[in-house]
């Protein structure tokens, strides 16, 4: 029985070898996809039955007589021992949001082999494993969060530094993500209507489970879904009634002011009302869209029309600036390792596990099926040929803004596409123009578009099947977006209490309006930066994002390897240190490039100084009408240097601090004394 | 009251809409009756519209239940 599973593993480690192998090696010929899926489920499969044992039986050593908080906390709310498969579900909608869809779907433009390479190899040595010990560690000592942990285990600096840095990433995400939303519905009545529909959606399903059915929540989820198809065709409607479409062909601008009163909107409405809803609306599509894109795929598989490099490593992107090292690294955070991923594991889920061990299961096993996703969408966005890809992502700076232009610049970078298919693709999804749609979300929707017509539906299906998919990516998005910016306000009126007592009162209308336009002032102004930037505002901002949720990853893993040495095994304490040390280089390099980088599309402050040399010499730079446009602009590059400084300089500080203290730890002149909850037997209850 | 003090005889449809309920992270008002009435009987326990604010409050409150 041994040798037979010592020969199936080793199977399973040859054919995972032979794909990856093949993928370095083919040269020329159209890959399949299912390459790309035997390389990754083969690793995946290796990495959770080999390494993640590690984290579970040498490091934890997980025991399943040992009672959880979910028991011995048990409250019938927040701590309610949960089986496990149910546990893994909702560990994965909380974990699984659009980061693995856009994340891939932009490096597409290095070719596929980078991103899919730091997707498998990044989740099973980071990802996973962050998410997998944190969740021991916060299970270990009642569900304690992030945050807690961080001040506890390190010090009162990280805990300080994890708090700011929570806070930094969410207002970049939320500000890159609503750019993307805009990007996705920029004069598309089709996209902006069906969309706008889902807002009056939640508000009714909310209030119908207020007063009409209370407590219904699938029913009503369910009447939400069927409304949705219904707004999906109202879109296609309005879109081609000629006195309607016009109201609703929104600009850049107007769609980015619309997003912001809903995020503060959003942000004071009862939860009831809007977000809760919402969510479950939002859920409830991603699993159905994550499973079905899954189905298609693997039905299908595809060949990849994307080469598995581009001759854009050497850092000339359109999409955005910057070398495959470290850049790659920085664009694919969420699929790989994502720092967020450790504030859920120390958040809902270890509160609901039942047992020990199966923390192993939900921590790493979930975080492989996300970076599954992520494969997905490299997958999805790499069935479209190359010039359609460039013409869809390159921003209007640089391919001009009609197709002919477009072609033509797509074509100069050696990649092959002609006017007519740029027009025909436009006309095929229902569209003016699919040019210069940067943010990955458009072209995430043609190639998701391209499989689920080609399973069901037909060519013709492809319009419906295209505002389908943005709708579920912007449906999906606006719900992190509103969640964050409550979220956000929170965690502000937390921080500004200690300098002003009435802002910390969560229902006092006056500190709740105010910290709420502060909230969505901060990401509004990036956001509006990002809208108004000719070269497409992503270049701008998803680094930015990028490097501040591998900041936190970084902080995570610095917790990680503490609760580790504390417990006494340093030993195998490499599980933390690996990850962490390749995040540090990774994330301090992509920092040091975008500020100080010669090259004005990377760095910002070569960028503001030749913005000011134009200035200077009396015309104006791309994208200002007016003197005090350039002004701006300048102003936020170098506010863009600053807030990357402050990530930087939030890594070192904590790097530092943490490894001060493993030090004193294994010298012996700190007492290695674990912080666990200790031990007490699991009751077998009568019933949970 | 049978299928509140013990899930596994609940019909299944109701099971397979407790486990999607929790999945898709709506909090579970009928677990947290049976828990207040094996732990706290001589409590009465919130109505379902208190708890619901509770939970859902609380929820869209912290870091710490969704993802980018």
């Amino acid at each position: 029985m041994r040798i037979l599973k010592a020969l199936l593993w080793a199977c399973v480690a040859l054919l995972g070898a032979g794909a990856f192998g093949f993928l370095a090696l083919q040269r020329g010929e159209h890959v399949s996809a299912g390459w790309l899926l035997t390389a990754a489920l083969c690793t995946y499969a290796i990495a959770y039955r080999f390494y993640s044992k590690i984290i579970a039986a040498k490091i934890f050593a997980l025991d399943p007589a040992r009672a959880t908080p979910a028991e011995r906390l048990s409250d019938g709310r927040d701590f309610v021992p949960t089986n496990k498969w149910i546990v893994f579900g909702q560990h994965f909608a909380a974990i699984a949001g659009p980061g693995p869809l856009v994340g891939p779907t932009l490096a597409a433009q290095f070719g596929f082999l980078p991103g899919f390479i730091w997707i498998v190899v990044g989740v099973a040595l980071g990802g996973a494993v962050q998410d997998c010990v944190i969740l021991c560690a916060s299970t270990r000592r009642d569900g304690k969060s992030l945050g807690q942990m961080a001040k506890e285990e390190i010090g009162p600096i990280a805990g300080f530094t994890a708090l700011v840095a929570t806070f930094g990433i969410m207002i970049i995400l939320i500000a890159v993500l609503a750019l993307i939303v805009v990007n996705a519905l920029r004069s598309s009545p089709w996209g902006t209507v069906t969309l706008g529909l889902t807002i009056p959606i939640a508000i009714i399903m909310g209030l119908w489970m207020r007063y009409v059915r209370p407590g219904r929540v699938l029913e009503t989820t369910a009447i939400g879904v069927i409304l949705l198809v219904v707004s999906l065709y109202a879109g296609r409607w309005v879109a081609d009634s000629p006195a309607l479409a016009p109201l609703f062909t929104l600009s850049a601008v107007q769609l980015a002011v619309a997003i912001v009163i809903y995020g503060f909107t959003a942000s004071v409405l009862p939860v009831w009302l809007l977000l809760a809803p919402r969510g479950y609306l939002s859920a409830f599509v991603k699993i159905g869209v994550v499973v079905a894109l899954a189905g298609g795929i693997f039905i299908l598989l595809p060949p990849l029309q994307m080469p598995a490099t581009t001759r854009f490593v050497d850092g000339t992107g359109p999409l955005f600036a910057g070398k495959v090292f470290p850049f790659v690294f920085i664009t694919i955070a969420c699929g790989a390792i994502s720092g967020f991923h450790a504030l859920i594991s120390s958040g809902t889920t270890p509160k609901l596990i039942e047992n020990e061990k199966d923390a192993r299961f939900i921590g790493y096993g979930a975080m492989l099926s996300e970076s599954l996703v992520a494969t997905l969408a490299l997958i999805a966005a790499c069935i479209l040929t190359p010039g359609t890809y460039f013409a869809i992502n390159a921003p209007a700076g640089l391919i001009g803004t009609t197709v002919e232009s477009a072609a033509q610049a797509i074509n100069q970078w050696g990649f092959v596409v002609s006017p007519t298919e740029l027009t025909a693709l436009a006309a095929k999804v229902h569209e003016a123009s699919l040019l210069s749609r940067t943010g990955g979300a458009p072209s995430l929707a043609v190639g998701m578009a391209n499989i689920f017509a080609k399973v069901l539906g037909g060519e013709g299906s492809m319009a419906l099947w295209y505002h389908f998919a943005i709708m579920f990516e912007a449906l999906f998005i606006l719900t992190t977006l509103d969640a964050g910016t409550r979220v956000g306000r929170f965690m502000l009126q937390d921080l500004g209490k200690h300098i002003w007592a009435p802002f910390g009162r969560v229902s006092w209308y006056p500190a709740v309006l105010m910290s709420s336009a502060l909230v969505v002032g901060s990401w509004g102004y990036f956001l509006y930066q990002g809208v108004t930037d000719p070269l497409g505002g992503v270049n701008l901002l998803w680094p930015i994002f990028g490097i501040s949720n591998q900041l936190l990853a970084a902080i995570a893993l610095c917790v990680g390897t503490t609760v580790i040495i504390k417990m006494g095994k340093a030993k195998y304490s490499f599980i933390t240190i690996i990850p962490l040390t390749w995040l540090a280089i990774v994330t301090l390099t992509a920092g040091w490039q975008k500020i100080f980088s010669p090259d004005v599309k990377l760095g910002f402050l070569s960028h503001a100084t030749s913005l000011a040399a134009t200035v200077a010499g009396g015309a104006l730079p791309a994208g200002a009408n007016t003197a005090g446009d350039a002004a701006r602009m300048i102003f936020n590059d170098r506010l863009d240097a600053a807030v990357v400084a402050v990530f930087m300089i939030s890594v070192m500080v904590i790097l530092i601090d943490s490894a001060l203290l493993w030090s004193r730890v294994i010298r012996g002149t700190v007492p290695c004394v674990s912080t666990e909850v200790p031990f007490t037997a699991r009751a077998v209850p009568a019933q949970s | 009251m049978t299928t509140l003090a013990n899930p596994a005889r609940a019909p299944l449809l109701e099971r397979v809409n407790a486990v999607i309920r929790r999945i898709i992270g709506a909090p579970d008002f009928s677990a947290y009756l049976r828990h207040q009435s094996v732990r706290h009987p001589n409590c009465t326990p919130l109505t379902e519209k208190e708890f619901l604010d509770e939970q859902l409050t609380a929820r869209y409150s912290t870091p710490g239940s969704r993802c980018c």
